[in-house]
């Protein structure tokens, strides 16, 4: 039997510069730390090689920085850490693998070229490098004429997106979804789909290990692999990832809806772990509309690790009593119905008359409060 | 509400120590009209501290009140009424400081009585330690110190709330009060946060706006780093895979041996074209040799063939002369004869002219002749009747003109009649007898009677003298005849006549000579006409210059005249047979003549065969000459022989020669070197280029462009997000802003026309057809007269002053109409005025006083002393 751990996408060095730096460093520290958690993972499981199915960097260029991260991480797992260029890392002359080959520690192998490496007695790894960002044949092609002598297993690392996914829009290097039938592999492991995936028994993807966009809402993974030969391989998924990417598109009409929704979400996640992206939606009350915005940004925004909102589709009408209230305040209740008028309006300006219908209540209901 | 201060007392208060009192007060118009010094300023002051100012306060405006240089208690006691209710206030300051006010329901004192007051006349505490007319309401508008209504200012804010509470009914709105303000506060903090106070971009806006757009360059800068990287990436394979071209065709061996087999064909190239030159040459010089040849034998073929046509032409030549040539010579002897017979006809006709001529001649001059002496004749007679003419013209030439014969007969016919008249009275004696010693006048008496016709003396001898005296009348007459016989005398002199009827003889002779001029001037025409025949021409002059040309030869006449006729007969004989025999030349000639033509073409067909035979002749001679001639057949053939061996031998070496060029080859060596020089020099070149990208790749590689790139791009992109939302939220608060002030302004604005309304009622009079503008806060901001605005602070002083005494009338007015007590205090108004507006505001303010209490203090009594009211002294 042999058992190995299948990964992809580390995607080391994304900027994550849309967020807080506070935020953004803890997301880049993560994806270091996902390392550690890959190789603490092969050292309980006994595995000795771990196959990184391309994207190992985010770019082609990282910072030295990430480099030296990426290498020292990996340097103190006794595991054999083997590093596939995909279409973010790939390869070429004097380009990254060039320069960090000299730097790589004794258990970090690349893999710059398509020839066929036995791991073990009759354990041969069929690789298949990128050396284009974009290419447009099946880079995994040759593995139909690569020679095993005395294979007993034939295990394929590949980067690149099923012919299927086209659909999802992404069309180059694509593989053929039954590359491991014609090629006669046992085990297919893929990277480029950063969520886990299983094509056939024999053809998976791994996701990423630390997830780098509100996608999908698990976290990342990695899979262990154990292969005998003539059986089908046994694959089991080890949560790697640190932290969860919520997206969340919410329809609220009133302030119970919302809290409904909320006390929700808090119960199915571990906020401190927890990025939310939020949009809200919905017609509601000038007040609701007030009292769930105040509830976002004083609160819940808080509890989270990261979170934003757009409530542009948060629709508020002034209810009667809205604008009663304003009627016995003289300018104010002039301006909140010059207000209300302009929100009528079609145009460019309704919606920032919108926006000032809405400070006004606020700042009005702060002198009310206070 | 009307309020009317009825008496006033003041004690210790500034320089009054004794109480100084004011009392009497009606409820209209009063009038204080007192000296300067007598203490009206200070009647309004006490007024003003014993209503406003707290009894218990220390402040400088307190002290100000005590008596210089005294420590006693200012002390005021006031007494009034609101609506008919009475009021009474006692106030003393300082020292035991206290109020008391009496009011209808009771008494208050201290602190309460304070608030009373304040909640009676609408008035705040003052904080100030001045005085703060401000914050005393409408009463400290409406109560005017000295020189306070110079200008037109807006009333406190105490008093537009005032107005504006009175005239929510009227306006039916409400401002917005603390709340309004407060959120006011707010927004306009907001506002501060994102923008300047003149709104343009600031604050957070700008600081967002400059950070997106420096992390935008930022961005691009990174962008731009990493796309020169990538280019050296791109570069560097593109150099790596030519490299990799050049060095295969630098490895390439097929060059060289192209280049060695180039090189081996040149050398045979160049051998086989020198042969065929050779062969060239040589085929040329034989193909000559045998045309030379073969052009010799030619000749002498032509040669021969022209000798035996010659001889055959000269032959058929001789043969038609010979019969051609008799008719020539018959032709010959016709003409011979005919030119003789020509020549004597010609001789005859000659001799015939000649006779004519000589007759001719003769005729001429016999006419010529008998001319001349015909022109002698007619010379001699036109001499005769040019004197005649002369004669006649003289006789004409003494005419005397109708005129004056007129005036001749006029005067004539006068001396008949005055003749006769003096003749009718005249006396006349007569001296019978011999008697010559009577004298008359001297003279012999004469015989016959004489006429006497003046005083005549008659001498008698020896001295006697009869003296006879003719009527006077006669003596008249008398010079009257004279004169007209002087006149008469004197005309016939000057034409030189002695009478009357001589000059009419002179008339009929001159009428004769001018008919007879005209007879004569036909005749000398008719003799000098024009004798053509000795080349005279018509008239008098020509014919006597002609007779004086005539010598003696011309007048000699010939003997005998020939028969002209006769010999001009004989002549036309003689041209007659000249002509004939002139015809039988003429076609004796062109017998001969066309016999000698169809001579010609033989003598000239033989000369030309001639000349050619001997041509050939000489020709045929001349080649025979020739060595070649004797072998010339076998000569012949062996040259063409060769010529061909020649063509063979040159058509070889073509071939040999082929298409091995020299210089095409050496083109296509040449093209090969030049390929494998430029190889190695673009391999150098790439290899450099190679080295060059490969450091660059290895010092920009290195620094993580890409991930910073990347970072950078996020950035950027968040930077701009954070922009946009900084963007709108500065728009919504300057919309919330701008609302908000626009709805302030037009609340506002709300109030104004109630006040505008009622001060242009009291304007108008002053200014008629003024249009008045307000402020926000309630003050006259500018009036607009015939179309022009102007500011208030632009008028004259006392306009000023007159419309601050009509606006504040104005808000009285209103605030009475509402029910606030009211009262107007004017101290020293209207000092700028002019009689008539002073006439004018006095009227108003009169009026005034018929709706509420008026007070005017004033020091000048002749402007106000005439107003009606009740007049008070201070006492």
């Amino acid at each position: 039997m042999f058992r190995f751990i299948h990964t992809a996408d580390w995607q080391l060095g994304k900027p994550f510069a849309w967020a807080e730096p506070e935020v953004r460093s803890a997301l880049t520290d993560a994806r270091f730390d996902a390392i550690d958690t890959i190789g603490q993972m092969a050292s309980e499981h006994s595995v000795t090689h771990i196959f990184v199915a391309g994207d190992v960097f985010d770019t082609e260029g990282p910072d030295p920085r990430t480099i030296v991260q990426a290498l020292s991480r990996m340097e103190r797992h006794p595991c054999k850490w083997w590093l596939l260029p995909g279409n973010h890392d790939f390869v070429r002359a004097g380009g990254l693998w060039d320069r960090i080959e000299a730097r790589l520690p004794g258990n970090v192998s690349l893999i710059p070229e398509a020839q066929p490496c036995e791991l073990d007695d009759g354990v041969w790894l069929l690789p298949a490098p990128l050396v284009h960002r974009h290419q447009n044949d099946d880079p995994t092609e040759s593995f139909d004429t690569m020679e095993t002598p005395g294979a007993i297993l034939r295990i394929g690392l590949a980067h690149g997106s099923i012919v299927d996914f086209g659909a999802q829009g992404e069309t180059k290097n694509q593989i053929a979804p039954d590359r491991a039938t014609r090629s006669g592999l046992d085990y297919l492991a893929l990277g480029d789909w950063h969520g886990l995936l299983q094509v056939n028994s024999r053809t998976w993807y791994s996701g990423t290990p630390e997830v780098d966009r509100f996608q999908r809402d698990e976290p990342g993974k990695a899979l262990l692999v154990e292969l005998e030969q003539g059986g089908e391989p046994i694959v089991t998924e080890f949560r790697t990832g640190k932290y969860q990417w919520l997206k969340r598109d919410w329809r609220v009409d009133d302030f119970a809806g919302f809290e409904a929704e909320r006390a929700q979400l808090l119960d199915e996640c571990d906020p401190a772990t927890t990025l939310v992206r939020m949009t809200l939606t919905g017609i509601t009350t000038l007040t609701d509309r007030v009292a769930m915005l105040s509830a976002l940004e004083d609160d819940l925004a808080h509890r989270f690790r990261y979170f934003s909102y757009s409530a542009t589709d948060l629709v508020a009408k002034p209810s009667n009593d809205d604008l009663a209230a304003f009627s016995a305040e003289g300018i104010l209740g002039a301006a909140a119905s010059t207000l209300n008028t302009r929100v009528q309006e079609d145009g460019p300006e309704s919606l920032i008359a919108r926006r000032a219908l809405e400070r006004l209540f606020v700042e009005h209901a702060k002198v009310i409060g206070s | 509400m009307t309020m009317q201060l009825e008496r006033i007392v003041a004690t210790n208060f500034r320089k009054f120590r004794d109480p100084m009192v004011v009392e009497g007060l009606g409820s209209g118009l009063n009038v204080v009209i007192e000296p300067n010094e007598t203490g009206k300023s200070t009647l309004l002051e006490a007024l003003r501290a014993g209503l406003f100012v707290r009894h218990g306060t220390k402040n400088q405006l307190a002290q100000s009140f005590m008596p210089f240089g005294e420590n006693v208690a200012p002390e005021v006691e006031i007494e009034f009424q609101i609506d008919g209710e009475r009021w009474h206030v006692a106030k003393k300051f300082l020292k035991s400081p206290a109020l008391e006010v009496r009011g209808p329901k009771g008494r208050t004192s201290g602190d309460a009585a304070e608030e009373q007051l304040q909640a009676l006349l609408g008035f705040e505490r003052s904080t100030s330690r001045d005085a703060d007319l401000d914050s005393y309401g409408a009463l400290g508008l409406l109560w005017v110190g000295q020189g306070d209504a110079l200008s037109v200012r807006a009333p406190s804010e105490i008093v537009r709330n005032s107005v504006r509470s009175t005239l929510e009914a009227e306006v039916g709105s409400i401002m917005g009060g603390a709340t309004h303000d407060a959120v006011r506060a707010a927004v306009d903090k907001q506002f501060a946060d994102y923008w300047t106070p003149g709104g343009s971009i600031g604050g957070r806006q700008k600081s967002a706006r400059d950070a997106a757009q420096t992390a935008r360059e930022a961005a691009d800068q990174a962008t731009s780093d990493l796309a020169a990287l990538d280019r050296s990436f791109a570069e560097l394979a593109e150099k790596q895979a030519r490299m990799k071209v050049l060095k295969r065709e630098l490895a390439d061996e097929r060059d060289v041996q192209a280049r060695a087999d180039l090189v081996k064909s040149l050398e045979t190239a160049r051998a086989a074209a020198l042969m065929l030159g050779q062969r060239k040459a040589e085929r040329s010089a034989a193909q000559a040799d045998a045309d030379a040849l073969s052009e010799f034998a030619e000749r002498h073929k032509t040669a021969v063939t022209a000798k035996t046509e010659a001889t055959d032409a000269l032959a058929d030549a001789n043969a038609k002369r010979a019969k051609v040539e008799a008719e020539v010579e018959d032709a010959k002897e016709k003409e011979e004869s005919a030119r003789q017979a020509l020549s004597s006809a010609r001789e005859v006709r000659a001799a015939a002219k000649s006779a004519l001529a000589d007759a001719r001649v003769l005729t001429s001059t016999a006419t010529r002749h008998s001319a001349i002496a015909d022109a002698k004749r007619r010379h001699e007679k036109l001499i005769e009747l040019e004197a005649e003419l002369v004669e006649s013209r003289r006789i004409e030439a003494a005419s005397i003109e109708s005129q004056t014969m007129k005036s001749l007969e006029s005067l004539e016919r006068d001396v008949v009649t005055a003749s006769a008249e003096l003749s009718a009275g005249s006396t006349i004696i007569e001296l019978i007898g011999e008697a010559p010693h009577i004298t008359v006048d001297g003279d012999a008496f004469g015989d016959g009677p004489r006429t006497i016709v003046q005083d005549t003396r008659i001498g008698l001898g020896g001295g006697a003298e009869l003296i006879i005296k003719p009527p006077r009348g006669t003596a008249s007459a008398q010079a009257q005849l004279d004169d007209l016989n002087a006149r008469l005398a004197s005309e016939l002199s000057q034409l030189g006549i002695s009478n009357v009827s001589e000059a009419r003889t002179r008339v009929d002779a001159a009428r004769d000579a001018k008919a007879n001029i005209a007879t004569l001037d036909a005749r000398i025409e008719a003799i000098t006409q024009a004798v053509p025949a000795v080349d005279l021409g018509a008239g008098a002059d020509t014919l006597r210059k002609f007779v004086a040309s005539i010598t003696e030869s011309d007048t000699a006449a010939p003997a005998t005249i020939p028969d002209i006729a006769e010999l001009e007969k004989r002549l036309e004989d003689a041209e007659d047979g000249l002509a004939t025999t002139d015809g039988i030349h003429q076609a004796a000639l062109e017998a001969l003549r066309k016999a000698e033509e169809k001579n010609r073409p033989l003598v000239t067909a033989e000369t030309s065969a001639r000349s050619t035979l001997a041509s050939a002749e000489q020709q045929i001679a001349t080649i025979e000459a020739d060595p070649r001639f004797a072998n010339m057949e076998t000569g012949l053939f062996a040259a063409r022989e060769k010529a061909a061996a020649a063509d063979v031998a040159w058509q070889q070496a073509q071939e040999n020669a082929g298409s091995l060029d020299p210089e095409t080859i050496e083109r296509q060596i040449e093209k090969i070197d030049k390929r494998a020089e430029s190889a190695r020099t673009q391999a150098t070149e790439l290899q450099l280029e190679v080295a060059r990208l490969e450091a660059t790749i290895e010092t920009e590689g290195g620094k993580g462009l890409a991930e910073a790139a990347a970072g950078a791009e996020e950035e950027a992109n968040a930077a701009q997000r954070l922009f946009e939302r900084v963007t709108e939220e500065a728009a919504t608060v300057k919309l919330l802003r701008g609302t908000l002030e626009h709805a302030r302004l037009e609340t506002s604005q709300t109030y104004v026309g109630p006040i505008a309304r009622r001060a242009k009622r009291h304007i108008e009079r002053l200014l008629p057809g003024c249009d008045l503008s307000f402020t926000e806060d309630l003050q006259l901001h500018s009036i607009t007269r015939a179309g022009t605005e102007e500011g208030c602070s632009n008028l004259s002083r006392g306009t000023q002053e007159q419309l601050a005494v009509l606006t504040r009338l104005a808000f009285a007015d209103m605030l009475l109409e509402k029910g606030r007590p009211v009262s107007l205090i004017l101290d020293d108004p209207l000092a700028y005025s002019d009689d008539a507006r002073l006439d004018l505001m006095s009227d108003i303010l009169t009026e005034a006083a018929e709706r509420m209490q008026v007070i005017l203090l004033t020091c000048r009594e002749r402007a106000f002393r005439h107003l009606s009211g009740t007049h008070i002294a201070i006492g």
